[in-house]
């Protein structure tokens, strides 16, 4: 499958935009409000799909971002008189500090207690609103605000809103197709992944909500201007809903649905009038359609390409020597070195005074049985796991424990026992978020395209579709991840791990499930890979891949070392082959 | 003064705390919280005034129809709403769910019965002697389950089987226990809990499609500050929840009530996400 | 066949489905009159009630033979009590519609956001939102007000507390919703100024399931008169309940909605209605002898088996049967539809003779109601929509 070209991505919301351009002409007040409102809705909506859509974290209670920004917006028009415009700028800002302040808990809790926080937060704002009268009005409320001209007539300000709202949807679908909209998937759909990938969830969350809390608040003051005059009614729990339900129609990770979504919501009761007092009973009967049949929403429905049938019988053949490209010569890391680690689990040991050495350019091998501590020792080394004692060290630097997102920038990339990808994103996507550590450019950088995040995008799928020519799945760049078998998400991890330029490599399991020539391949990808410089550790049960590839072999028991040397000692190692290798 | 602040905090603390259990043992069979909880405290209160005071039925087999009313709430909440997404790959899918389940219960009794509040029958001839029944009741009903809910649990197979699931779910499956039909009976049993939140506390609450959200919200505080699944926990904060809205409202009064239930339930949460009487989480790779 | 609530519910359901309530066959030549209550949700028992004046009104004056021949047509819009649906509406009626004048929204925080707009195209508008701000004839010169303002509700209160019931202590309180917060604080004020001792005030959160807590409060205060403002029957219902089972005595003087007969069914006894006294209005009111003022008892002979009172209230019937006639009257008179001509005719009204109470408009002033009108009534006397005289008022 080839990509989708640019002007194909961009032909629906260039349809829209015409749309909206031509609305005028049709004379129409009444449509042109419903637009207005409509327009300003997805100001909100689109801030809010990077933290539902992308992030998939379920703040339900944004209208009170909305009543933030509508009442900072008016408030600072009709008392101090400075023009909307400076003021709907400190409604943004406004919005974007409550944003974060919203947010924040969900760095710490459950996603239900999430939705729970934000609904009550939804609740305390209008609370606030009707008690703080001096500034709020209380019950009565105050005139919204008024652009100046020329956007002060109905048309005028429908003009505006839709400028606005195109730069919304021009900037969080930059942001989508970025470093930190993929990144925002990965949190979502596997964290630990993106935390191996370098992904630091606090300041990528703290981010945007800060920029969906401002287009909510921006979203506030428009809103304040359509109505006229706001009073704490006018922001509903049915609005918070609509926002939120808008998105979900739409689908997870897609921009093109949630806005249609909310032209849809917002023009349905309109066309519906008879339903008026059913409009909420409705939304959430919808809610629970999409959430059991077609969780994909609207996006899904318009992806047809994911609906063309994949070739069957593929086979993953890598192609190591493209690794020269994807990993220049480099200056050799020193050794990274585990020494006397213990770490138990309540009572149980998993590991009891572990230590080992891992060697830049070799393979090394951890082999024992079920519960010897192989994938804890590899959670020390990731960070995932905070020891008791001991210590991880990378030549004279001790590294942090219980930090996972920081060990990419030490050069150590992992994989997983049980693949971690992101379904819903192409397989290209997955490659990509391997390498946002090397990236430089910021968060507004990528939202408005400027140079240096262009330049880095091009390099990094250039670098990505490398990784995938080297383990051999190039064919399936453009197709939705959770298309792929099993054996190809194997191979999809390595690549993805490839994408960060790791010194270190720590493979867990990567031949379980695979086919022989399969395993074959993998073996010579290994090698290869370490001939390239990489130190590569590797768990597995597949016996005869660690003494056809490993320089040197560690067994483990009890988490204790049983045995350590090369494979040929191993293999002679009176211990190790009765109780293991079945002699 | 003192004793009629109390009485009427214990009283609206029982039935958050009934809500709170309503929240456990859902979560017990399904590692769900649901939204719909609230709900069932809402339709103990709706039900109870239907069956009672608009279809004139006795009070004894009006309870009993309003309870087994919930419990088929409780039911179509497992089967509409949280059997089809447990075995979704996105494991937040059920607070959507339940969400929507919960605004369709709303919403249905808001055009259906009123948006206004409605009487709720007076359950008992008797018992006003001291403290108005309808203080007393919710307490009672309160006592009643945990020693009801601890009989099922340690005396009963059934309920052995219930602790089993909740302690860990896959090793009851692999020990070939029924976890599914378990499961339905934890909601059923969930519904009946719920249901009765509101039919003892009906008097208190009245029968109105609002008390929904709000009991959604103040029955989860105490589960949340008390620790996910830990039922002491929920009893010990619904009532000091009660206690403390009540005393708030005695004391400083208005709009604070509120804002300070709030601010405290973030606050703890943010020093203690587990809630204060709860387990870490586990490990993640 | 008498209207129900719930009947006419899905009757109304329908009526705005077909958009129209009464289309005659010459629909080119209607009258037509939009109308946007809130007809279903939390706050819609005044809108249910206005509108069954509203649609009597049409029905009668139609089958009179129209407006000079020309049938009057009313455009009804749900707004469930929520200002977005309001403004949607109010700009549909508008600028799709083209109606020849506007009647409503009834709630305040709808009629704050459709005023400016309504001002902005200049149609005409009536409506019975008590918000002292939403009438002010040189920002609105098109809006009337066809009920008391909010401040001729609470004089009329403050006149009852101090003059006829004479207390000097008394303990205001209202509702977290913007209404309640608005009339608390302005009722406050009111008080103070005329003097008397506001001992406590405070807000209670309408969703709170037991006020025991706020009433203490109140009773420790030494409070002699409660004041509540709210819409909220459960609140109301509440503070009567722990007032009664408390034994406290002390007159509650408020809201309208004290009145309600959803307040009355959730009272725990009968007894706990007595010493409550609402806002009322004398031409709502009932005279010693049981009986109506004659004009609102012959419209009353003629609701009888067409439109149930029981569950509403007379004034909401009346003042939308007024509001109809209202404008069929102005387009009667200067045989137009044209919004100045409308506008201008109401300017000159002196004493038109409504059913609910006799309007007076100039073009300065837009509050029309007659302040003596306003009056205290008795809770426990409801009967059809109406109350009596509360004890001390000739």
């Amino acid at each position: 499958m080839t990509p989708t070209p640019v002007w194909r991505r961009a032909l629906p919301y260039l349809l829209l935009l015409a749309a909206a351009i031509l609305l005028p002409f049709t004379g129409s007040t009444y449509w042109g409000v419903i637009a207005t409102r409509a327009a300003i809705y997805w100001v909100l909506v689109a801030g809010l799909n990077l933290v539902v859509g992308f992030a998939g974290q379920l703040a339900i209670g944004y209208v009170a971002l909305l009543a933030l920004g509508a009442y900072t917006t008016s408030v600072l028009c009709a008392r101090t008189g400075i023009g909307m415009v400076p003021a709907l700028a400190a409604g943004g800002v406004v919005g974007a500090l409550f944003g974060v302040l919203v947010g924040l808990p969900a760095l710490r809790l459950r996603t239900f207690y999430f939705a729970m926080a934000t609904l009550g937060f939804a609740t305390i704002v209008t609370q606030v609103a009707l008690a703080w009268t001096d500034v709020t009005g209380g019950g009565v409320g105050v005139p919204g605000p008024s652009l100046p001209a020329p956007f002060d007539t109905p048309w005028g300000f429908y003009a505006a809103c839709v400028m606005l709202a195109a730069l919304a949807t021009w900037m969080t679908a930059n942001i989508a197709a970025s470093r930190f909209g993929r990144a925002l998937v990965a949190l979502r759909d596997a964290d630990v992944a993106a935390e191996a990938s370098g992904i630091a969830k606090a300041p990528l969350f703290v981010t945007v909500f800060l920029f969906s809390g401002a287009a909510a608040g921006i979203a506030g003051g428009l809103f304040a201007d359509l109505q006229t005059y706001i009073t704490p009614d006018a922001f509903t729990f049915d609005l918070s809903v609509l926002f939120f339900i808008a998105i979900l129609v739409g689908g997870r990770g897609s921009i093109l649905g949630p806005l249609l979504g909310t032209l849809l919501l917002t023009a349905l009761p309109e066309v519906a009038a008879p339903l008026v007092a059913w409009s909420t009973f409705l939304y959430a009967a919808l809610l629970l359609l999409i959430v059991l049949l077609m969780p994909g929403g609207i996006a899904e429905l318009l992806d047809w390409r994911n609906r063309r049938p994949l070739t069957q019988d593929r086979v993953v053949l890598p192609r190591p020597a493209l690794l020269a490209d994807l990993l220049p010569e480099r200056h050799r890391a020193p050794a990274l070195a585990v020494r006397d680690v213990r770490l138990a689990f309540g009572g149980v040991r998993a590991i009891d005074g572990l230590s080992l050495d891992l060697h830049a350019g070799e393979v090394h091998g951890l082999i024992g049985p079920n519960g010897s501590g192989k994938t804890t020792t590899l959670n020390v080394i990731g960070g995932f796991a905070r020891p008791q004692s001991g210590s991880v060290v990378l030549g004279a630097t001790r590294l942090p424990q219980g930090a996972p997102a920081a060990r990419a920038r030490h050069g150590i990339a992992r994989t997983f026992q049980t693949p971690r990808m992101v379904g819903e994103a192409t397989v290209l996507d997955n490659v990509m978020i391997g390498g946002g550590v090397t990236a430089r450019a910021g968060f507004m950088e990528a939202a408005l395209r400027l140079p240096r995040q262009l330049r880095e995008e091009a390099a990094l799928v250039r670098r990505a579709r490398l990784a995938l020519g080297a383990v051999g799945l190039d064919a399936l760049a453009a197709v939705r991840c959770d298309r792929l078998q099993h054996s190809e998400l194997r191979f999809l991890e390595i690549a993805r791990a490839l994408l960060a330029q790791p010194d270190f490599l720590l493979l867990d399991e990567p031949a379980a499930g695979l086919a022989a020539p399969e395993i074959h391949e993998l073996g010579a990808l290994i090698r290869a890979l370490a001939a390239r410089g990489v130190g590569v550790l590797l768990v597995e049960h597949h016996a005869d891949l660690i003494f056809a590839i490993c320089d040197r072999v560690t067994v483990l028991d009890l988490g204790r070392v049983l045995a350590a040397g090369k494979p040929a000692e191993i293999r002679a190692h009176r211990e190790v082959v009765s109780a293991y290798l079945g002699a | 003064m003192l004793e009629a602040v109390i009485v009427s905090g214990v009283a609206i603390g029982a039935v958050y705390a009934l809500i709170g259990i309503t929240y456990n043992v859902m979560y017990a069979a399904s590692r769900v919280m649901s939204f719909t909880s609230g709900q069932l405290g809402m339709l103990g209160g709706v039900f109870g005034a239907w069956f009672i005071l608009r279809l004139g039925l006795p009070v004894l087999p009006g309870a009993v129809l309003t309870l087994s009313a919930c419990a088929l709430v409780g039911l179509a909440t497992e089967i509409v709403a949280v059997r089809p997404v447990l075995a979704s790959l996105e494991k937040h899918l059920y607070v959507l769910s339940t969400l929507a389940f919960a605004l369709l219960i709303q919403q249905f009794v808001a055009i259906e019965w009123s948006t206004e509040p409605q009487p709720f029958p007076r359950l008992l001839a008797f018992g006003d002697a001291l403290i108005d029944q309808k203080f007393w009741l919710p307490l009672a009903a309160c006592a009643a389950v945990i020693v009801a809910l601890e009989i099922i649990y340690r005396r009963t197979l059934v309920g052995r089987a219930f602790l089993a699931i909740a302690e860990d779910g896959f090793a009851a499956r692999a020990l070939g226990l029924p976890e599914r039909r378990l499961r339905m009976a934890s909601y059923a049993l969930a519904g009946v809990i719920g249901g009765l939140a509101g039919f003892a506390g009906g008097e208190l609450m009245l029968a109105f499609f609002a008390n929904g959200p709000l009991l959604s919200f103040y029955g989860f505080v105490p589960v949340a500050l008390g620790g996910l699944g830990n039922n002491r926990g929920a009893i010990i904060g619904g009532l000091l929840l009660g206690l403390f809205q009540q005393a708030a409202s005695f004391l400083v009064g208005g709009l604070f009530v509120s804002v300070a239930t709030f601010v405290v339930f973030i606050a703890v949460l943010l020093a203690a996400p587990q809630g204060l009487f709860g387990a870490a989480a586990g490990r993640r790779v | 066949m008498p209207l129900h609530r719930r009947a006419f519910l899905a009757a109304s359901a329908a009526s705005v489905a077909a958009p129209v309530v009464i289309r005659p066959a010459r629909a080119a030549e209607t009258v037509r009159i939009g109308w946007i209550p809130a007809l279903t949700g939390a706050s819609s028992a005044p809108g249910i009630g206005f509108n069954r004046g509203v649609i009597l009104a049409a029905a009668e004056i139609n089958a009179a033979g129209g407006v000079g021949g020309r049938m009057i047509e009313v455009i009804t819009r749900d707004t469930q009590g929520d200002p977005t649906k309001a403004v949607n509406a109010t700009v549909e009626l508008i600028s799709r519609q083209q109606v020849a004048a506007i009647w409503g929204p009834v709630n305040s925080g709808e009629a704050l956001a459709t005023t400016p707009l309504i001002a902005r195209n200049r149609v005409p508008s009536l409506h019975p939102c008590v918000i002292d701000s939403l009438i002010d004839p040189a920002k609105y010169p098109n809006a009337f007000r066809i009920a008391p303002a909010g401040a001729q509700w609470e004089a009329a209160v403050r006149h009852y507390c101090l003059d006829i019931l004479k207390v000097r202590k008394v303990a205001i309180v209202g509702d977290t919703t913007g209404y309640g917060t608005t009339a608390t604080r302005d009722s406050v004020a009111d008080f103070t100024r005329a003097g008397a001792d506001v001992v406590y005030h405070d807000l209670i959160d309408a969703t709170r399931t037991d006020v025991t807590a706020d009433v203490l409060r109140m009773q420790q205060a030494g409070a002699e008169a409660v004041i509540p403002w709210s819409v909220t029957t459960g609140l109301m219902a509440r503070l009567l309940n722990v007032r009664g089972a408390r034994g406290w005595d002390v007159p509650f003087v408020g809201h309208p909605s004290l009145g309600s007969g959803e307040v009355h069914r959730l009272l725990d006894r009968e007894a706990y209605w007595d010493k409550v006294y609402l806002v009322g209005y004398r031409s709502c009111s009932y005279g010693a002898d049981g009986r109506l003022p004659a004009r609102m008892q012959a419209f009353v002979d003629r609701l009888r088996g067409k439109v149930d009172l029981a569950d509403t209230t007379l004034w909401w019937v009346a003042a939308g049967h007024d509001a109809i006639r209202l404008v069929a009257e102005a387009v009667q008179a200067t045989k137009s539809t044209s919004h100045e001509a409308i506008i201008g005719y109401w300017n000159t009204l002196t004493s038109w003779p409504g059913l609910y109470g006799d309007y007076t408009w100039t073009k300065q002033e837009h509050n029309g109601y007659p302040t003596e009108e306003v009056v205290m009534s008795v809770a426990s006397s409801f009967r059809d929509g109406a109350y009596a005289l509360a004890p001390g008022y000739s």
